[in-house]
């Protein structure tokens, strides 16, 4: 009744008339969220179904629902015509539902073997453990996929692209009939890629149902047998790969038009440069990205999971160490790895992670707010605490923070609310750059407006502000040039009026 | 298939290489050393009686550093042992003097350990709190609990039975002490089930990273549940051989125990960060602490110091072992 990839054609045939897989009505909400609004998602067995949409469609949502880290909120799960309820991890590895994840999930203190077999060790006689058959069939698994991996390995020495081929293994290492694979190619070579995408039609001409999700368009084209399309959390469209062309799957994912979200009211951008940038590099991510922004412009530099933007921001303002290249924050020279000197120059970091990099949600707003600029009001050594609050009250009224008292402890603030303090923390530094990584991430429409007007404002200031988003219409919208990057490097700078949304997504995918 | 049989050669190095490969070898290196050192500059440190002494001494510590050792490998602790020994000689003590029968007092005392084990289990797994705080309150609350039970005053063993003093002055073959005896069973035992069961692997899998084990399938509050139930169960094995040993229930037995078993289980390379080590590993942090200890006692230094270098050599050891392992994971 199974189809296990180690040992093919045991299994009995698959009726591939009945889906293999069936979710109706999925929904699915987080507090101020909904991240599934009934969506409908079918996999046919032996079909290679892709999964598209931009960050934040719902996606990875939709995946872990499948893999029971979520339970859904609304909707039917079907295994080939039966309902099942699928409650956590081993719920849904039961149904044969084997998910890659982006993430690496290996343990890796354990042998390659023995993360393959990690869902269920073969044992022999007595219930113990047969680690020769581990071995071998872990062997003879990377040997009929095609991966060169060595299976002793201690799976924390292996580099990223060998984790991964490890990964996508063990999906195969027991019996699947649904293997769903995230962003599988993020780190792998493009030969590794044509074995990949081998394994994956092997296991469609055995009858699994293959999910791929994935943002590079030539790879869905070439893999994929249906796509479906996400949007904002909305089931957009299903059909088959062959009524699609690039830019109808573009204009699926992006959809939507641009509204009044933007009021602008600012002028037009100074000439005076205000963050020089130049060969920049670093270990993990970026290389050799240079730009320039200028003082009262908003530069939004746009790219897809994983391009590099928060490790730019990271580095530009001091935070992360570089290994080549120039930074230039209003003609002075920032040393690299120094956030002390960074803020002296004046450029600071609006994070994309306000929780653990940003607030402190235990204190109250008026600490949170003037963390920088303690020195400006501190007297002998001591914070002169009314100076302090009136500066703080200055912001708050400036910034209509709606919070009960400068006393109130910031985690109680909306998302919107927090963002706020903490751009009156920087402002009140005296910024001449902020760098703005996701400047709306987790905060609702409402509130977005808000944040987008604020933005517009600094830069009508004279502010330089560099923001990095992965929301197209917040970079059309706000930004005066475009900068995209795709797998670390600067792959275009536009104006605001050359960037065309498929322009951009094409620099994306490289 | 040349390719296969190609990988699975490589999928087994030498026996050499993988020794060299494990901290065990280091540690074996460091106790032979130990050994060495005062087998020259001790008379009769090196003989059969000392030898066999020193080991039935450490079996306490080896049989609840087991417990300790797993409890450390599933990514929690367990510092509640040591009173814990207290605690459950009080059921076994006073049953046996009550019925004049060892099964039942052990039954008694077993009984309890279970119950410890699975209250500080159910807190940590399924209440959520943290495992040093849980340990450390029911470490004070059973030590308060023995104290007023027994107005600080020893209840002796009045039955002696013979059984069970043979547990504490027995030796098998006239050599080997019964305590030490049950701790190398003990070790066997559990040692396969870490390496070989797959129970054991998932203890490995739940300390090594919680979010993997669980996308594999596992209930990880079970896993980390029952590690609990075991530490609890081998220290009352400890606490059943040290009511013999002392012929009483002690209001003060066991203090700083759970001390002693978590430097040499640290010592012995298993990591409080979970996912890390082995009970080998444990067993020879336990048996380099005891023979310096006593080999210091030969050489006539006074416990003090033996307590100052013991500190020393713990930190010196935890050091060496993050040194090496930053060098393994490349930065």
């Amino acid at each position: 009744m199974s189809v296990d990839f180690l040992h093919p054609g045991e299994g009995a045939a698959i009726d591939t008339n009945v889906p293999a897989l069936e979710l109706r009505g999925i929904g699915k909400r987080f507090p101020g969220v909904v991240a599934l609004d009934n969506v409908d998602f079918t996999l046919e067995p032996g079909k290679v179904h892709a999964l598209m949409g931009e960050n934040g469609a719902g996606k990875s949502t939709l995946i872990k629902i499948m893999a029971g880290v979520y339970g859904k909120d609304a909707g039917t799960i079907r295994m080939r015509g039966r309902e099942v309820d699928i409650k956590s991890p081993r719920d849904s590895l039961k149904e044969g539902i084997k998910v890659v994840f982006q993430e690496i999930a290996l343990i890796s203190e354990f042998t390659v073997a023995e993360n393959i077999f990690l869902e269920g060790y073969p044992t022999g006689k007595a219930g113990s453990i047969d680690w020769k058959k581990i071995r071998a069939d872990s062997a003879a698994l990377f040997n009929r996929i095609g991966f060169n991996v060595d299976p002793a390995a201690r799976t924390g020495s292996l580099p990223v692209s060998q984790q991964q081929m490890v990964e996508i293994a063990r999906a195969l290492a027991h019996e699947a009939r649904v293997v769903v694979m995230d962003e599988p190619t993020s780190s792998l070579t493009p030969n590794e890629v044509s074995l990949l995408f081998t394994v994956i039609r092997r296991l469609a001409a055995l009858g699994i149902a293959v999910v791929y999700v994935s943002h590079k368009l030539d790879e869905v084209f070439e893999i994929a047998d249906t796509v479906t399309v996400l949007r904002d959390g909305r089931h957009i469209s299903t059909k088959p790969i062959g009524e699609h062309s690039n830019d109808t799957l573009i204009q699926d994912m992006i959809g939507r038009r641009i509204d009044n979200l933007f009021p602008r009211k600012r002028g037009a951008p100074g000439s005076k440069i205000a963050l020089s940038v130049e060969s920049l590099s670093t270990a993990k991510k970026l290389s050799d990205v240079s730009f320039e922004a200028h003082a009262g412009e908003v530069l939004g530099f746009f790219g897809l999971m994983g391009a590099g933007r928060t490790e730019l921001a990271k580095a530009i303002v001091g935070y992360d160490p570089i290994t080549s290249g120039t930074i230039t924050v209003d003609g002075h020279r920032l040393a690299p790895h120094d956030t002390r000197t960074g803020v002296k120059l004046g450029i600071g970091l609006l994070t994309e992670d306000r929780k653990s990099e940003g607030l402190m949600g235990e204190l109250p707003v008026y600490q949170n707010a003037s963390l920088a600029s303690l020195g400006a009001f501190a007297r002998l050594g001591f914070v002169d605490k009314a100076k302090e609050h009136k500066a703080v009250q200055d912001y708050v009224d400036r910034f209509r923070i709606k919070t009960p008292s400068l006393f109130q402890q910031v985690k109680n603030l909306s998302g919107g609310n927090q963002q706020k303090v903490l751009i009156s923390r920087w402002l009140m530094r005296g910024l001449k750059v902020i760098v703005v990584d996701e400047p709306t991430r987790g905060i609702d429409v409402g509130a977005k407006s808000e944040i987008f007007a604020l933005i517009d404002r600094l830069a009508g200031e004279g502010l330089a502000v560099v923001m990095m988003t992965s929301e197209m219409p917040e970079l059309l919208g706000l930004a005066d040039r475009v900068a995209v990057m795709c797998e670390g490097r600067l792959t275009a700078i536009m104006s605001r009026e050359e960037a065309t949304q498929e322009k951009i997504l094409n620099a994306a995918i490289g | 298939m040349s390719l296969a049989s190609t990988a699975s050669e490589r999928a087994q190095p030498s026996m050499l290489a993988r020794l060299f490969a494990r901290q065990e070898l280091a540690l074996l290196v460091c106790l032979v050393l130990v050994l060495a050192f005062f087998s020259v500059t001790i008379e009769n440190f090196f003989s059969v009686r000392n030898m066999t002494n020193v080991l039935g001494q450490a079996s306490l510590a080896l049989t609840a550093g087991i417990g300790c050792a797993i409890v450390f490998i599933s990514g929690e602790v367990d510092i509640s042992i040591g009173s814990l020994l207290a605690t459950i000689a009080l059921p076994l003590i006073i049953i046996m003097n009550d019925t004049n029968s060892l099964l039942l007092g052990v039954g008694a005392a077993l009984l309890f350990g279970l119950i410890i084990g699975v209250v500080n289990g159910y807190l940590v797994a399924y209440a959520g709190i943290n495992s040093l705080i849980v340990t450390l309150g029911t470490m004070f609350i059973m030590r308060g609990g023995v104290y007023l039970y027994t107005g600080q005053r020893a209840i002796p063993d009045d039955a002696s039975l013979d059984s069970f003093i043979a547990l504490s002055d027995g030796r098998l073959f006239n050599i080997i002490p019964y305590s030490a005896v049950i701790a190398i069973v003990l070790l066997a035992a559990f040692g396969y089930m870490m390496q070989h069961r797959p129970f054991g692997r998932q203890i490995y899998a739940v300390g090594g990273n919680q979010e993997v084990a669980r996308l594999a399938g596992y209930d990880v509050r079970r896993v980390k549940f029952i590690c609990f139930i075991i530490s609890a169960l081998l220290a009352t094995v400890a606490g059943i051989i040290l009511a013999a040993r002392v012929g009483s229930a002690q209001h003060t037995a066991g203090l700083n125990f759970e001390f002693q078993v978590v430097a040499a289980t640290v010592l012995g390379g298993v990591s409080l960060a979970g996912g890390i080590g082995s009970l080998t590993g444990m067993a020879l942090g336990v048996l380099i602490l005891q023979f310096l200890s006593n080999g210091l006692r030969g050489l006539g230094l006074p416990t003090e110091w033996q307590l100052v270098i013991t500190g020393m050599i713990i930190i010196a050891a935890v050091a060496f072992d993050e040194a090496k392992r930053r060098r393994a994971n490349g930065g």
